[in-house]
């Protein structure tokens, strides 16, 4: 089992997750954070810290998410870890819950 | 100068690290770092009610919880009853195996609404954060306890850090209000150092404090087993470094996973040795039921070997022969006496056997601490004792080195004994006395041997359930004044 950071996360990366996380196991893109499965422990921190509530149990993914579980772990192999908080985008409050942000997710 | 790009994750990690100005291993730490394997352990782990109420846990596990059950639970959710905010419910594949035949394994981690009747408790029993001079770190006469994380493979109900793995806010003494935080390597070891160097320049105490070296360091948490090899093996090597002489790490991974003691994690204990070999490492397991660890027939029996010692779980034995094996790890077993799991002489006769016969130390029996809702877990002291002494009888004297303790505000405290007989002419003492003992102090050491004796009551489950029968403290149990936590952060 794994956790698994989805769709809502895209330009809105809190970066909340990261600070708890036991095993630093969070990867950062340009506008999105991964949780690499192989380091993830299913301890739970990470789920209610998300300001997006965008991370998810794997096997309690929101319908039509379950592609996030291909690229958390795809992604987190190519992009570096990420352990300490940052700002979030100036502009994420108003990206948190639009529809159909995967188009604009950077790899 | 680090080029991030043509390096692996691990490498960019310490470029940034460096950069940062933060924690820099020494040589011969990175060396043994380089060394460490970090497999991903499959723990099985199932979250929480959720997967119960919702009816999506395994198949095999659905029916831990009885429909009734899931209902009572169900309906406390979100209420200030809930069982899941007071501590999250959290169980790995391999204790539920053991725990499907075994009632005292299922109150173990199985939540209860009896849990959240009655929520009187400390917020932070000890006062632990009054011994705080860095986040996550405790310091308590010679040693250091740390939070290493605030998580274990799956949650004792039971447990004493609720309000750590709960995520709790606790109040200060200086009337700050923040959940608890986690050690960092950098802060910690920061501090022993400057710690050790003071009172090194002083004669071997602190001046202000009185306190000696800083010397030997408790990983805990939480379970420092939850954490990949390289974070374990970074936390040993950097203490090391800090001039620390004994690491003990506290677990319950024995019981909750077992096979989490692979060749790589005993690798990686074996690469620390020959790197420190100097530093004592001792291994503080947790079991509170022979359950845990032995395996019965279809009578309930518990099964025996040709020679007549008791039949482990293969993988739990595989495990602990490991590490025994090693010769330069102390293993000792600690756990507390809770209601309805371990409140069984007859249990606790045979799991004294049964660890000895393999090496292991039976350390310490703890009375059930003031956590909040404690009246749930907790026995009553008297019984607490009467138990573990009835376990103790027709053992022989090397099986029977665990004592029982009480965690009082002031430091360890063994309850040694409880009279049934008066003491001729000694008011008080009409129904018998009970007598503590002062093991260690929490600040400092001279109170170490002092005394303290009441008169009985059978149904107290904490010390003020025998303020008003006070007869001799010398140990100054109920003369007890908080810690000013300034004497502590001037250290």
């Amino acid at each position: 089992m794994t956790f698994v950071v989805t769709e809502n996360c895209i330009k809105c990366k809190y970066t909340d997750c990261v600070e708890v996380c036991p095993v630093d196991c969070f990867h950062e893109g340009p506008n999105f954070l991964v949780i690499d499965p192989e380091e993830c422990i299913d301890c739970t921190l990470c789920e209610p810290e998300c300001p997006a509530e965008a991370i998810y149990p794997e096997d309690d993914l929101p319908e039509g998410q379950e592609i996030f579980i291909e690229l958390n772990a795809e992604l987190s192999l190519e992009w570096p870890v990420i352990t300490e908080q940052k700002d979030p985008p100036a502009d994420a409050e108003a990206w948190d819950g639009k529809e159909g942000k995967l188009e604009l997710l950077e790899k | 100068m680090c080029y991030i790009n043509t390096l692996n994750k691990h490498d960019v990690k310490r470029c940034e690290v460096a950069i940062a100005g933060r924690y820099v291993p020494a040589e011969r730490e990175q060396a043994f770092l380089d060394t460490i394997e970090n497999p991903k352990y499959e723990r099985d782990i199932v979250n929480g009610l959720k997967p119960f109420f919702q009816d999506k846990a395994p198949e095999d596990i659905k029916g831990f919880y009885s429909p009734e059950e899931l209902s009572m639970l169900s309906s406390l959710h979100g209420t200030e009853r809930d069982v899941e905010s007071r501590m999250p419910v959290k169980m790995t594949r391999h204790f539920f195996e053991m725990a499907k035949t075994s009632k005292p394994l299922q109150r173990i981690i199985k939540a209860s609404p009896d849990e959240t009747l009655n929520l009187a408790g400390s917020e932070d029993p000890g006062y632990q954060m009054d011994f705080a001079p860095v986040e996550g770190m405790l310091h308590k006469y010679e040693m250091g306890l740390l939070y290493a994380v605030s998580t274990c493979s799956a949650h004792c109900r039971f447990c004493y850090r609720e309000e750590l793995i709960s995520q709790k806010d606790i109040e200060r003494q200086d009337g700050t209000v923040a959940k608890k935080g986690l050690a960092k390597i950098k802060e910690v070891t920061d501090y022993v150092r400057a710690h050790n160097e003071i009172v090194a320049a002083n004669g071997g105490r602190h001046p202000e404090t009185g306190r000696e070296k800083l010397r030997e360091v408790l990983l805990s948490g939480g379970d420092p087993m939850v954490l990949p090899n390289r974070k374990i093996g970074a936390w040993l090597a950097a203490l090391a470094e800090a001039g620390v002489e004994s690491i003990r790490l506290g677990t319950k991974e024995m019981s909750f996973h077992p096979n989490r003691f692979d060749d790589a994690f005993l690798s990686m204990l074996d690469a620390f040795h020959e790197t420190y070999p100097e530093v004592g490492f001792r291994l503080m397991i947790h079991f509170n039921h022979p359950d845990e660890f032995l395996l019965r027939g279809p009578d309930g029996a518990y099964l025996e070997n040709p020679n007549g010692s008791l039949k482990w779980h293969e993988d739990t034995l595989r495990a602990m022969e490991a590490v025994i094996s090693r010769g330069w790890i102390n293993v000792e077993n600690q756990a507390p006496i809770i209601k309805g799991i371990n409140d069984d002489s007859d249990a606790l006769r045979v799991m004294q056997r049964a660890l000895y016969r393999v090496g292991v130390g039976n350390h310490y029996f703890f009375c059930g601490r003031d956590i909040v809702a404690y009246r749930a877990f907790n026995v009553p002291i008297e019984t607490a004792w009467n138990t573990l002494n009835e376990s103790q009888k027709g053992l022989s004297g090397v099986e029977t080195h665990a004592r029982l303790s009480i965690t009082h505000y002031k430091g360890k405290t063994e309850v040694v004994a409880v009279t049934n007989e008066p003491i001729p002419g000694v008011p008080g003492t009409e129904n018998g006395v009970l007598i503590f003992k002062i093991l260690r102090n929490a600040l400092d050491a001279p109170d170490r041997g002092k005394v303290c004796i009441v008169g009985r009551n059978p149904d107290a489950l904490w010390f003020d359930d025998y303020e008003d029968r006070v007869i001799f403290d010398e140990a100054g149990l109920f003369d007890y004044t908080r810690v000013d936590k300034k004497t502590i952060e001037a250290a």
